[in-house]
């Protein structure tokens, strides 16, 4: 096949490429006409027009599918043609990286992001149909206007399809650090989270543009809510995960602009999760609670812009491209449009309730959301500081990892108790006395772990605090199970197991919620570890020994093989720890052949008690290398901890009650209420 | 809705702004303090301004760019010495540190097309770097 292209100038023959531009025309016509329905269709409050724009809005993501069909096939096909499949892919990449080049470059992923934009917002809308008149409506106006920016981009600055009149013969291929197994995921799911809160967002707008300001609006959009926070809750942590097996410096998160791009949505989105609850449960916070969302995606689509325009020097972005000076105004618009709204619904988004005192469910929720949003403010400050400070006095400055684990952790720390205090309060009040009754238990486990641990001489305050405070919350939290669980072996005379599964299955949303902060707690072991990290570097030849922590490390050589794609460099590494033999670790240095670039592999031991990383920084040709090694402790915890935080999340998208309106299901059953308290 | 809506007092008016005070202020607090730790930020130079800038006080590290000059690079060990440039005048770097991968393959492709970040201190003659970052030669488009 690729015999038939080697006549230079001949349109592309070898794939499906040329659908790809009248196809994103077509997707751009088809939402300017959703728009305009979907506009006229809320003004005239009239559901056939509304209906017509949803078909309208169905037909501009079919049009976006085929764009992304005949990107892939290219890609697939490796037609050199295009500028944008020689830059991400080469002969030898194999498939399963080829599909991940999709979103490799910036062209790519905002077509991909457009693809779930547009995708996300045919199921939402088609799926609400008692709400076209009013809500949907409005959030296909709002949903449109976004896919007609992203269009735009793709047709303009950002072509995916912009051909090369002289083929190369091979393309430069992925970059090597891309080709993992958690790149395949970590990018999609990001994005999944970013464009998953265009529907609430969506639905806020359309809640603050029609006065339909009840619960209705967040509600109806609970599960995209979750469902967005979710993915980008896994999606920072496989980043994280990434960055630990594959960057080499023994760390997980290093406060990259790009990292922090990712974490700032999902903080306030993370505030806005808990603070609907108050809202549900006594009508407050109604200004908070649409603004956090409305913020939570300006954050997103900020997120995407600093990931793309290379306006901050990261590891992620070493390329500039010109699409940043467009995301600029149509971030503007995007906040004030949505705080103008706010600012013009102000007197109908008044509490129906207050406070009626400090110590109550409402002020610990709260608290939880100052927090959040102060650690919001924290991160966004330390990573627009540096252009901010340009702007302003011409002096270039740039804020280091110090600056945001200062802030982190006595944010964290804060939070973590108030994990544990939220749910031992009930609403509207409590009485001081019975606050320090069932405060009693905690306290003590949390004392109970200080002293021990002072004792056995660890001297770090914020580890002392991160697992006393740990300690406090998981026998709060425990005593939550214990007492659903106790109900329920009351009432129905249930074992244990199957009491306390009965409690986890019958109020999904609270005890998933409880399983998902367990794995925070667990995180939050793993993070305090990291006070406790030690490190070595040394030239070494083989024979020689070093040693880090308790381990001897014993270099015993290097050997070289050669695969299609690159030059494997495996080091020998005995590792011994009080004179046993304990593992084989074989970190290796790779040379690339597409990419002519040398990369080191990590070798990881991982137990729960602690990690030894090593890797191999140099390696001459008479077999003498450079090893750098870690001593991680408890890093072990922080995965562990990702894995309970996915099972409550499980949990909580299983439920079903108050979930999106379903054409399936017209009648729900209605869960029992809550089984204590 | 409206007449259920409960009436804020003065009082609690009152409470309410002070409270949000003290808050906005921990905050500040709390960013004023973080900024002002050891390594918190850094200023970043090119080479002629680190020379007019002087050695490094204070808590605050330097960031110096420029471009790796061809043939300076010596290795010892653990050390690496090189000089930078950034065309008019050049520093030596020296660090212990692991030079990043990037580094290397820049180096190795052309020992005059490295582009690097060094963050640490001058002592007016010589920058010693605790961290090195290399800018990717943009043919690889690092992105993530």
């Amino acid at each position: 096949m690729s015999l038939e292209v080697q006549g230079q100038g001949l349109t592309s023959v070898r794939s499906m490429a040329g659908l790809g531009h009248p196809a994103l025309i077509a997707a751009l016509l088809f939402a300017a006409l959703a728009l305009g329905l979907c506009l006229a269709g809320a003004l005239r409050k009239r559901s056939d027009i509304t209906e017509a724009g949803v078909r309208a809005v169905v037909a501009s993501f079919a049009f976006v599918v085929v764009a992304v069909l005949s990107l892939l096939t290219a890609l697939f096909a490796r037609d050199f043609s295009l500028e944008y499949v020689a830059n991400y892919t080469s002969e030898s990449l194999p498939a399963v990286y080829t599909l991940t080049s999709l979103w490799g470059g910036m062209e790519g992923s905002l077509l991909f992001w457009t693809l779930l934009l547009t995708g996300f917002s045919t199921a939402a809308l088609i799926r609400a149909p008692a709400q076209r008149a009013g809500l949907a409506a409005w959030a296909g106006v709002v949903l449109t206007g976004v896919a007609i920016f992203f269009l735009a981009l793709l047709l303009g600055p950002a072509d995916p399809f912009t051909t090369l009149a002289s083929p190369p013969p091979d393309g430069s291929g992925l970059n090597p650090l891309l080709q993992s197994p958690g790149m395949v995921i970590h990018p999609p799911l990001l994005y999944t989270g970013f464009v998953g809160f265009s529907i609430p967002f969506a639905f806020a707008v359309a809640a603050l543009a029609s006065g339909r300001l009840d619960e209705a609006w967040f509600v109806s959009t609970r599960r995209w809510t979750l469902f967005a926070w979710s993915a980008l809750s896994v999606g920072i942590v496989l980043g994280g995960a990434w960055a630990y097996t594959e960057l080499g410096w023994g760390g997980y998160w290093a406060w990259d602009p790009v990292e922090n791009a990712s974490f700032l949505p999902w903080l306030t989105a993370t505030a806005f999760l808990h603070s609907v609850v108050v809202q549900e449960k006594r009508r407050m916070l109604k200004v908070w609670n649409v603004s956090l969302i409305l913020l939570t995606y300006v954050l997103a689509v900020f997120g995407t812009f600093l990931t793309r325009s290379g306006i901050l020097s990261s590891i992620h972005t070493f390329t500039e491209g010109d699409t940043g000076k467009w995301f600029l105004p149509f971030l503007a618009a995007m906040l004030l449009g949505s705080f103008a709204l706010v600012a013009w619904r102000l007197d109908s988004l008044r509490s129906e309730n207050r406070l009626d005192s400090l110590v109550s469910r409402e002020s610990a929720f709260l608290g939880n959301n100052l927090l959040f949003v102060a650690a919001a403010f924290t991160v966004l400050w330390g990573t627009i500081y540096p252009i901010v400070n340009e702007a302003l006095t011409g002096v270039r400055v740039s804020v280091g990892p110090a600056f945001f684990n200062s802030v982190f952790v006595p944010i964290g720390l804060a939070l973590v108790a108030l994990t544990g205090i939220g749910p031992l309060i009930s609403w509207r009040r409590m009485s001081k006395g019975s606050f320090w009754r069932v405060l009693r238990g905690p306290v003590s486990a949390g004392g109970l772990v200080a002293i021990g641990l002072g004792l056995a001489g660890i001297r770090s305050v914020g580890a002392l605090l991160a697992f006393s405070l740990c300690a406090f919350t998981a026998v709060s939290l425990a005593g939550e199970f214990a007492r659903g669980g106790r109900v329920y072996r009351t009432r129905e005379g249930l074992g244990w197991p199957a009491a306390l599964r009965r409690t986890l299955l019958r109020n999904r949303r609270r005890y998933g919620g409880y399983v998902v902060h367990v794995g925070i707690l667990l995180i939050v072991i793993g993070f305090a570890g990291a006070a406790f990290r030690t490190e070595r570097q040394q030239e070494i030849r083989p024979g020689d020994t070093m040693e880090v922590g308790a381990y001897t490390l014993a270099y015993e050589g290097s050997t070289r093989s050669e695969t299609e794609e690159k030059q494997v460099n495996a080091a020998r590494v005995e590792v011994l720890r009080d004179g046993q033999a304990v593992a084989t670790l074989r970190p290796q240095r790779n040379f690339h052949f597409a990419q002519q670039q040398t990369q080191s592999e990590v070798a990881i031991r991982s137990t729960p008690v602690e990690d030894l990383y090593v890797v191999m920084t140099s390696l001459d040709a008479d077999g003498t290398a450079v090893l750098r090694a870690f001593v991680n402790p408890l890093t072990w915890w922080i995965w562990m901890g990702a894995a309970v935080m996915a099972a409550g999340i499980a949990v909580l998208l299983s439920e079903t009650k108050g979930s999106a309106v379903r054409v399936t299901a017209p009648q729900r059953r209605r869960e029992p209420a809550v089984a204590t308290r | 809705m409206d007449q259920t809506r409960p009436q804020t007092s003065p009082k609690r008016r009152a409470k309410f702004i002070v409270g949000a005070a003290v808050l906005v202020l921990a905050l500040v607090g709390l960013v004023g303090w973080a900024m002002n730790r050891s390594g918190a930020t850094s200023f970043y130079l090119d080479v002629s301004e680190l020379q007019a800038q002087g050695p490094t006080a204070g808590t605050q590290d330097y960031r110096v760019g420029g471009n790796v000059v061809a043939d300076s690079l010596h290795r010892d060990g653990l050390t690496t010495t090189f000089d930078i440039s950034d065309g008019s005048s050049s520093v030596t770097i020296v660090t212990d540190e692991t030079l990043p991968d990037a580094f290397w393959t820049a180096y190795d492709n052309d020992p005059g097309s490295v582009e690097i970040v060094a963050q640490g201190r001058y002592d007016g003659e010589r920058f010693a770097a605790t961290q090195v970052l290399a800018k990717c030669p943009s043919k690889f488009k690092a992105k993530v």
